[in-house]
């Protein structure tokens, strides 16, 4: 319990400290100005370092994986997706993955059934509810671009529109709200029904799952129900947009402790699980064609080895072969 | 053909078709919509402007409820009116309003930019506008 506690109150606390701050210490400053750019910062250099020191790392070897029939001969049939051969397949393959999570629709459960017998069943309920949850976060961040941009750009109009398309409460219930609430309880839930699952969960699983659940709760609160100021919000986030240092007008202390967990967030990202937003891209079982079969991979850090040929051996000991009566290739 | 292929292909399949039942349904309704609004324009100017019944010079509630839930009053006084043809709201100080948007236009159509000034600025659409001719339409 305690893998559990621990994140969730460190959550709360994370949540308070921009509440006392702005109510009480009047910090409007340092939450609305320094601490978004920080968090820019941290999330930006983190990446870059992250990616750079991954970039770096030699990967010579191409990795087949036993999903697909790989490129053989003209008869065989193969699955150019599961297995590509050639780059462009490749990196659809790396789409498929980051776009559709193509690796967990192989997921698999074992459950111990009496007998004893031990049955393996496809289990697509993670794939479905990752989907669901990355999918209506991506969309609530494009459609937080109303707020970056003085005329919304037509793309961001046009998802928001979608988005709205049931037409009901006021303000519009937009659709990705009420899945992504959805889709981050049932992570959190998924990871506590099952023995096995509580097992294997850290706290660093459930840290980043309440810290959006929250963000996601109080944005959606802003926006339906504890009203704030939308005026400032926007001159704010307008300012930031263009890397301006204006202090900001008066702005419900709520709205602060949202921005100040999505910070949280951002800074978090490059130090943690949350990293696979970039790492997907590097995945050598995904990212490489499996040409092993057509192509010669040399591994760049083979020492160098000085081979000595026989020619070579045959011309320091010919003379001496040839005494002890020893068959020579050349004379 | 395996499954997850399979998949693929209904995915792109069903895109396919919600983009283009979205793209004709947006087309026909672009259409259909400017067309009326063209016709209420010319058939009956300047309704709006003129002023309800209006109980006092002041705005129903304090300034920082509207601002936060003008929308959700706006609905409200819609369902009741039409649906429910309650048409008068009695604020806590006990002034006594018609349920109309006319009601608000009487001290704010003075003003075309009124709701504009923070619709535009915060790039919320109200709906408003789809029934109701806008202050930017009515002849100043």
């Amino acid at each position: 319990m305690k893998k559990v506690l621990k994140p969730l109150i460190l959550v709360i606390v994370l949540a308070l400290v921009p509440y006392v701050g702005v109510t009480y210490g009047k910090l409007d400053y340092l939450f609305a100005i320094i601490v978004p750019y920080a968090a820019t910062a941290i999330l930006v250099l983190g990446m870059i370092w992250r990616l750079i020191d991954w970039l770096r790392r030699p990967v010579p070897f191409r990795i087949p994986t036993t999903c697909g029939q790989e490129q053989s001969l003209d008869w065989i049939k193969t699955n150019p997706l599961e297995c590509p051969s050639n780059p462009f397949m490749a990196a659809m393959r790396v789409l498929s993955e980051v776009f559709l999570f193509r690796s967990l629709f192989r997921n698999t459960r074992a459950e111990l059934h009496s007998g004893p017998k031990l049955v393996y069943g496809s289990h697509k309920w993670l794939w479905l509810g990752g989907l669901a949850f990355h999918w209506s976060l991506l969309i609530v961040v494009i459609r937080h671009a109303r707020f970056f941009f003085e005329a919304m750009p037509f793309p961001v109009q046009m998802i928001e529109t979608m988005d709205s398309l049931l037409d009901v409460t006021v303000p519009t219930l937009f659709l990705t709200d009420a899945v992504a609430l959805a889709a981050v309880t049932f992570l959190v839930l998924r990871r506590l029904q099952d023995e096995k699952m509580r097992l294997i969960s850290l706290s660093t699983d459930y840290f980043p799952l309440f810290l959006i659940g929250a963000i996601a709760a109080i944005g959606v609160s802003m926006r339906y129900v504890t009203k704030v100021n939308i005026m400032p919000v926007k001159a704010l986030t307008l300012s930031l947009a263009h890397f301006g240092f204006d202090a900001p007008e008066p702005i419900g202390a709520l709205f602060y402790v949202h921005l100040f967990l999505v910070c949280v967030l951002l800074a978090y990202v490059p130090f943690s699980k949350l990293v696979h937003m970039g790492a997907i891209f590097l995945s050598p079982t995904r990212n490489l064609p499996n040409d092993s079969r057509a192509k010669r991979h040399v591994n760049p850090w083979n020492p160098d080895i000085k081979f000595r040929t026989y020619a070579e051996y045959e011309d320091e000991f010919r003379e001496k072969m040839k005494k002890a009566g020893l068959p020579v290739e050349k004379q | 053909m395996n499954k997850f292929n399979q998949f693929l292909v209904a995915l792109v399949a069903g895109v396919a078709v919600f983009v283009a039942v979205g793209f004709f349904l947006i087309a026909g309704h672009r259409g259909s919509a400017s067309l009326t609004a063209a016709d209420v324009v010319a058939q009956t100017p300047a309704a709006v402007g003129k002023g309800a019944p209006v109980d006092s010079a002041k705005c129903i509630m304090p300034v920082d409820y509207m601002r936060a839930h003008h929308m959700q009053v706006l609905d409200k006084w819609r369902k009741d009116s039409v649906r429910k043809g309650t048409r008068t709201f009695v604020n806590p100080e006990g002034a006594h309003f018609d349920k109309s948007l006319n009601t608000c236009m009487g001290c704010h159509g003075s003003n075309p930019m009124f709701c504009f000034m923070c619709h535009e600025y915060a790039n919320v659409k109200p709906t408003c506008w789809n029934c109701h001719l806008s202050p930017m339409e009515v002849p100043q």
